[in-house]
């Protein structure tokens, strides 16, 4: 099987002559095999780079380049790009089988490829049982598989998967991912995932694309994103809570570096490396897990319980400091705090972000070890 | 065993239990409702159940109203349908006639409903007014369409005046003199009166069939054709046999752009059924004898309709899934 490079090259599409951008000068590289994920809220324009990657839909501007050539003037039954779509779009009028022989039947492939082709992938998914059953009879998942099915069958040498799993249920979902990331391993296909759950994101993909607002504002590793989020939205966006950013502005005072926000100032000197510290404005940014309830007058900040949320082993305390929410992860072992009561907090000093508030990308003035958000199994 | 345990206690339970004031108001209600329901039954039995019945009656026997009441007739078992069946030549051609139009009807009607229907799902300029315009034709009254195409297909009508511009003066044609071409006129009148049910209907068939299935087959490298004969014309079948069935159920009782059109004429060459069981009734007086046609029309198109059903009738009745 072919191992293809596919390149994005300042890819643009506007609608409405230009009045609406739904991806705006997007960049982006994928090595063969490589299984990157493309994650943002709805509407930021995800589903629309897949189309125009898969060629449904034409770009305004760019270039889409596989394997170093030019596609955007190829068909898109011709480029050798598979999509799987979030509704799966199965042919209910037809019978499994017939799902899975439709795109080599349409490439007029003899008959005893086909059913070849087709009882291997069937196979693969596990769906040899029913292969004879009208597709319209088939559950949620079984339908999600003669999705993919259908595609891999024809052999393609990169795979779009649009929000593949959203309909499912949480139990389908969860056998399902253990399903894709085991036919990843398997097939070594070059996917990119859409999706806008972060635990999918980060459970199935090597890479993750973050995109907001029609542009692409991180590409990073997964094991790197949450440790080191290179942009404010992508720190705001990641985790569960995600994480809690605060304005402000770096001051020098005796001989300490202090963060100055509204409310609270925090003493910096022991963290941050005094020679390359920004004048302008700032965001700091702190993961729910480097927050911590301390006694009062003994914390950073004080503010007020507004919400406390126990989700399993874990509880989402959110407070209120300065008319902003700021979310602390603590263990539901503790004895929780009563909603209106006032708390101080501590801050983790070694795990914060730092971030330039006019162009919103990270500053690194230190490493960072935490890993904020987790990777899910 | 815990089950069936569980479900006799409710059961002691509910007897034992003394009903709610509300539970009491229910209970009325359902009888309140259960008696309101009598009027409409009332005037279905005797608007249809009881001439259907009537009707039925008649047709075994040989009641005409120059002899007397329907009661003083005698009964002659299953001589009209014999009659009808196996010696009534006009009954069975008008049968056969009538079938063969529809079919063309059915099939001209279909063609022309679907490609207008493909065509509108594109943009275009003037569409709105264009739909209005395709739609007008099935607003108006069968009689009065009878009669707009009688005057246009008269021999110096404007239908023939427009063939002799385009095809010279031997292209003139006598529409309601040649058996075969007061058939066509037949079929040329209610193809233009009900084409725009069939693109009205496939129409939003074809709007309302999910977008995404037609992309995935784009990118399987399907063409426009087979996009559309292997993945949309399967998924419009449900629609097309409803739009089949309710046409089929009309054009089998063709009748009023028959009368006003040729009145079955030339001869009987365009005679249709109904057309023939209203001469039986309303010219010769034969009442029982229509009714017995009548009623063989109607078993015939049950089974018409049932077989049509056939291929669908599961999916319809299956609901969402």
């Amino acid at each position: 099987m072919s191992k293809p490079k596919l390149e994005l090259v300042a890819l643009r599409k506007e609608y409405d002559n230009g009045a609406v951008v739904a991806v705006d000068d997007i960049d982006l590289t994928i090595s063969a095999g490589e299984t990157i994920a493309l994650l943002g809220s709805s509407g930021c324009g995800k589903s629309t780079t897949l189309n125009m990657i898969v060629g449904l839909e034409q770009p305004t501007s760019g270039d889409i380049h596989v394997d170093g050539q030019s596609v955007v003037k190829i068909p898109a039954g011709k480029r050798n790009i598979g999509l799987v779509f979030q509704d799966y779009a199965v042919f209910t009028s037809m019978t499994v089988y017939k799902n899975l022989a439709f795109g080599l039947e349409i490439r007029k492939k003899p008959r005893r490829e086909i059913s070849k082709a087709v009882f291997e992938v069937a196979e693969l998914l596990g769906i040899t049982e029913r292969l004879k059953i009208p597709a319209r009879e088939l559950g949620g998942s079984e339908l999600q598989r003669v999705a993919i099915g259908r595609t891999l069958v024809t052999k393609p040498d990169i795979l779009l998967l649009d929000e593949p799993l959203s309909n499912l249920e949480a139990e389908s979902r969860l056998a399902m991912r253990r399903e894709l990331r085991r036919l990843q391993q398997e097939i070594g296909l070059t996917i990119i995932y859409v999706t806008h759950d972060q635990i999918e994101a980060l459970s199935l993909a090597n890479k993750i694309a973050v995109m907001n607002a029609g542009k692409i504002v991180q590409v990073e590793l997964t094991t790197e994103i949450c440790r080191r989020p290179g942009h404010v939205f992508v720190a705001g966006f990641l985790g569960s809570p995600p994480m809690n950013l605060f304005q402000g502005r770096f001051k020098h005072h005796a001989d300490q570096l202090y963060f100055e926000h509204g409310v609270f100032s925090l003493n910096l000197s022991s963290t941050l490396n005094l020679v390359s510290i920004p004048s302008g404005r700032v965001i700091l940014g702190v993961g729910p897990e480097s927050l911590r309830l301390v006694s009062p007058g003994s914390g950073d900040a004080s503010g007020l319980v507004s919400r406390v949320e126990t989700m399993g082993s874990e509880r989402v305390i959110t407070v209120e400091i300065g008319g902003q929410a700021v979310h602390i992860l603590d263990s539901a072992a503790v004895l929780p705090p009563r909603t209106e009561e006032a708390v101080d907090i501590a801050f983790d000093l070694n795990t914060l972000h730092i971030f330039d508030a006019d162009s919103n990308l990270r500053i690194d003035l230190h490493e960072t070890k935490v890993d904020h958000c987790e990777p899910a199994n | 065993m815990k089950t069936e345990a569980s479900s006799k206690t409710t059961t002691i339970d509910q007897q034992n239990a003394v009903p709610t004031p509300e539970a009491r108001g229910k209970k009325s209600g359902r009888g309140i409702s259960r008696y309101m329901t009598v009027p409409g039954l009332l005037v279905s039995l005797f608007v249809l159940v009881i001439p259907l019945l009537v009707a039925l009656y008649m047709s075994f026997t040989n009641w005409t109203p120059t002899r007397g009441t329907l009661l003083e007739a005698n009964l002659i078992g299953f001589e009209n349908y014999s009659e009808l069946l196996f010696w009534d030549n006009r009954f069975v051609h008008a049968v056969v006639r009538t079938l063969l139009i529809s079919g063309i009807c059915l099939v001209l009607e279909f063609s022309l409903g679907l490609g207008l229907a493909v065509l509108f799902l594109r943009e275009f300029r003037g569409k709105s007014l264009l739909f209005s315009a395709f739609l007008t034709p099935m607003m108006v009254l069968p009689v009065v369409v009878g009669y707009i195409f009688w005057m246009l297909f008269q021999s110096n009508g404007p239908i023939n005046q427009i063939l002799e511009i385009i095809f010279g003066a031997e292209a003139a044609v006598q529409w309601f003199r040649s058996p075969n071409h007061a058939v066509a006129a037949v079929i040329i009148t209610e193809v233009w009166h009900w084409t725009p049910l069939f693109f009205l209907i496939l129409l939003s068939g074809l709007k309302s069939i999910p977008e995404n299935p037609v992309r995935a087959a784009i990118i399987l490298g399907a063409s426009p054709g087979q996009v559309f004969w292997r993945v949309v014309m399967p998924m419009l079948k449900p629609v097309i046999i409803v739009a089949f069935i309710i046409r089929a159920m009309e054009v089998i009782k063709l009748f009023d752009e028959v009368f006003m059109l040729t009145r079955g004429g030339p001869g009987s060459s365009t005679e249709t059924i109904s057309l023939y069981i209203y001469k039986l009734a309303f010219n010769d007086f034969q009442l029982a004898y229509a009714a017995a046609a009548a009623f063989l029309v109607l078993i015939g198109s049950l089974t018409l309709i049932h077989l049509m059903l056939l291929p669908v009738r599961d999916r319809l009745l299956e609901g969402n899934r």
